[in-house]
């Protein structure tokens, strides 16, 4: 078995919602392994987003543990999960997330930005030009398609080679065709970088794609 | 390395520069609170500078003496010899100038007469300009007479006077008023003159400048008077002229409060630009945080957007209050380029440095409500 880069244990997640608590996870195991595409498909309110949280080290468990790369973070601070995402995960989000008033090339540096890393520019036009955007490199995102934004936020997701990307309904708001190709991507990166991909979706053209696929239903996997 | 490259090394002024060219309006607004604030606090404060610097040339040299006299508790009918060389004493450098005064009625060729008060003394120079004749340093003999006081009697420079039985020749003629409070009509005699009178009715120092004459002042006040005890009155023209600055000191401290207020406005009003910009863009704060941007340059972008607000508006604050400035030194003080003095352009420093501290201070609660926001909640929304 790969190493597996990403490892929810019995994790649990309850909200507080005015009187009642509300059980969103209800103990769950889920693994990653690099150079794997997992998708986590579900109905709505199946805590589908919960635990992307959980993975993207954005939100914390109530019980059990999360290990990234071997390592327990699951009572690691609000700043060393910070610095966990910068350096060990990129996002991918349904409604692209781009910054509107940067440049394409700008918002691939976005996380690194603060970083006094001389290459970033490099590597970022690089990566545009590896999701076929090297003509577009000084747009802005609103002179940009649904499609060439999605292929922006790849790139953005991959600037700190992390070695896991989290995608948030990659496919959500591109009609198929796009889709196929944003898809195609993934999976040519997904093993060029050796990463592992985890993609939460009702896209039955996204299941198709992955290596293997969770069920979650009512805050438990099911088969 | 152009200019957007050297702003992109500092990456929090970057982004607060792009943000602040998301909304130009909002931004040029903010600013214009600002530009307000700034030119209310530094136009007001230079416009009491200019006051003053013309309250202080109108007072002018009167301010550097000062004048002795016998005082209520004394036991002699005048300021004594002894007590004048004692006052040399203390005055050091400076000249000390007694006098006797007296008073007569001239007569005139046509028979008319004309009371005028005299004054005797050595160093008529040091007290009196004259506009015609010539004003010895040392007057030994002659007379110095009122211009006005010579026509209306029909005395010319060379014209004898009579006084105390004793004829002077007029050497020069003086404006009236010239030197301390002499009135309408002065006749300037030799100390030798009045002779007959035991006593000087006054001394008068004059000091370097107005610090001095207050030094002096105040050493032969605690050389002469003990406790209550008032044996020498002595009244200095620089404690008038203190007088009269700290009151422009409260008066331009009442044109800087008023001048700080609109600018508390101004940095109200970016309090609440700054929050609402915030609230609006809590989704893309949490795309920052969620892709790993830490919660102290989240926290540094916005401070650094509320500081270019201060920049801006306080830079194109103090520019339009130099042209204030320049107007008002120009009516008040007749003289437009004494805005460059220090006195007025530490006010275009310090309205420009409030600027930046309010922007800053208001910027605070935005940029740290901002930066905890956690970034699951702020994806959501």
């Amino acid at each position: 078995m790969s190493t597996s880069v990403i490892e929810l244990d019995g994790v649990v997640k309850r909200y507080q919602s005015g009187e009642e608590t509300i059980e969103a996870l209800k103990g769950v195991d889920f693994t990653a392994n690099r150079g794997e595409m997992v998708t986590v498909i579900g109905p709505s309110g199946s805590g589908k987003s919960t635990m992307l949280n959980m993975i993207g080290l954005l939100d914390t468990p109530s019980e059990g543990s999360v290990h990234l790369d071997g390592r327990d973070v699951t009572d690691f601070s609000e700043d060393e999960l910070t610095e966990e995402r910068r350096s060990g995960i990129g996002f991918v989000f349904q409604a692209f997330h781009l910054l509107p008033m940067l440049t394409a090339t700008e918002n691939v540096e976005l996380p690194s930005m603060w970083d006094t890393d001389v290459d970033r520019r490099d590597r970022a036009i690089d990566l545009l030009g590896r999701v076929g955007l090297s003509d577009r490199l000084s747009h802005t995102p609103d002179q940009l398609s649904g499609g060439q934004q999605q292929r922006v936020a790849i790139a953005r997701a991959l600037i700190n080679e992390p070695d896991i990307l989290l995608a948030d309904e990659p496919t959500g708001n591109l009609d198929q065709d796009t889709g196929a190709t944003i898809l195609d991507e993934l999976t040519r990166l997904k093993e060029e970088e050796d990463i592992a991909i985890v993609a939460v979706t009702h896209d039955e053209q996204l299941v198709e794609y992955a290596d293997r696929e969770v069920n979650l239903v009512d805050g438990e996997i099911g088969e | 390395m152009s200019i957007r490259d050297l702003l992109w090394q500092l990456p929090s002024v970057g982004m607060a520069w792009r943000n602040l060219g998301r909304s130009r309006v909002r931004t040029a607004l903010a600013t214009l609170g600002i530009i307000i604030g700034v030119v209310a606090i530094a136009s007001l404060g230079m416009a009491g500078v200019a006051i003053q610097q013309q309250a202080t040339s109108n007072l002018g040299g009167i301010a550097d003496e000062v004048t002795i006299r016998s005082g209520t508790d004394s036991t002699t009918d005048g300021v004594t010899q002894e007590q004048v060389d004692r006052i040399r004493d203390v005055a050091g450098d400076a000249t000390v100038i007694p006098e006797k005064t007296n008073s007569t009625t001239l007569t005139a060729r046509d028979g008319s007469e004309r009371f005028v008060s005299v004054t005797g003394l050595t160093r008529a120079s040091t007290l009196y300009e004259v506009s015609s004749g010539d004003n010895p340093d040392r007057l030994r003999s002659g007379a110095l007479l009122t211009n006005s006081t010579a026509r209306q009697l029909g005395l010319e420079i060379g014209d004898p006077v009579e006084y105390d039985g004793q004829l002077y020749r007029i050497r020069g003629l003086i404006e009236s008023g010239g030197g301390g409070f002499g009135g309408g009509s002065e006749l300037v005699l030799p100390l030798s003159a009045l002779r007959d009178q035991n006593y000087y009715d006054s001394v008068t120092i004059v000091a370097s400048d107005g610090d001095e004459a207050q030094r002096i002042s105040d050493a032969v006040e605690t050389r002469f008077n003990e406790g209550d005890e008032e044996i020498l009155s002595v009244t200095s023209f620089a404690s008038i002229q203190e007088n009269v600055g700290s009151f422009l000191d409260t008066l331009n401290l009442a044109l800087l409060g008023i001048g700080s207020i609109s600018l508390i406005v101004a940095s109200v009003a970016i309090l609440n630009v700054m929050l609402m910009s915030t609230i609006e863009r809590r989704g893309e704060i949490g795309v920052l945080r969620a892709v790993g941007i830490r919660r102290g340059e989240v926290l540094r972008m916005i401070l650094a957007e509320a500081a270019f607000l201060g920049i801006i508006g306080g830079f194109v604050g103090a520019a339009l209050s130099l042209g204030v400035g320049l107007v008002a030194f120009e009516v008040l003080a007749g003289d437009a380029t004494l805005v460059f003095g220090w006195a007025s352009v530490r006010y275009l420093l310090l309205g420009f440095g409030f600027a930046v501290v309010a922007s800053l201070l208001s910027g605070l609660y935005p940029a740290w409500k901002a930066a905890n926001d956690p970034p699951v909640e702020a994806l959501r929304s």
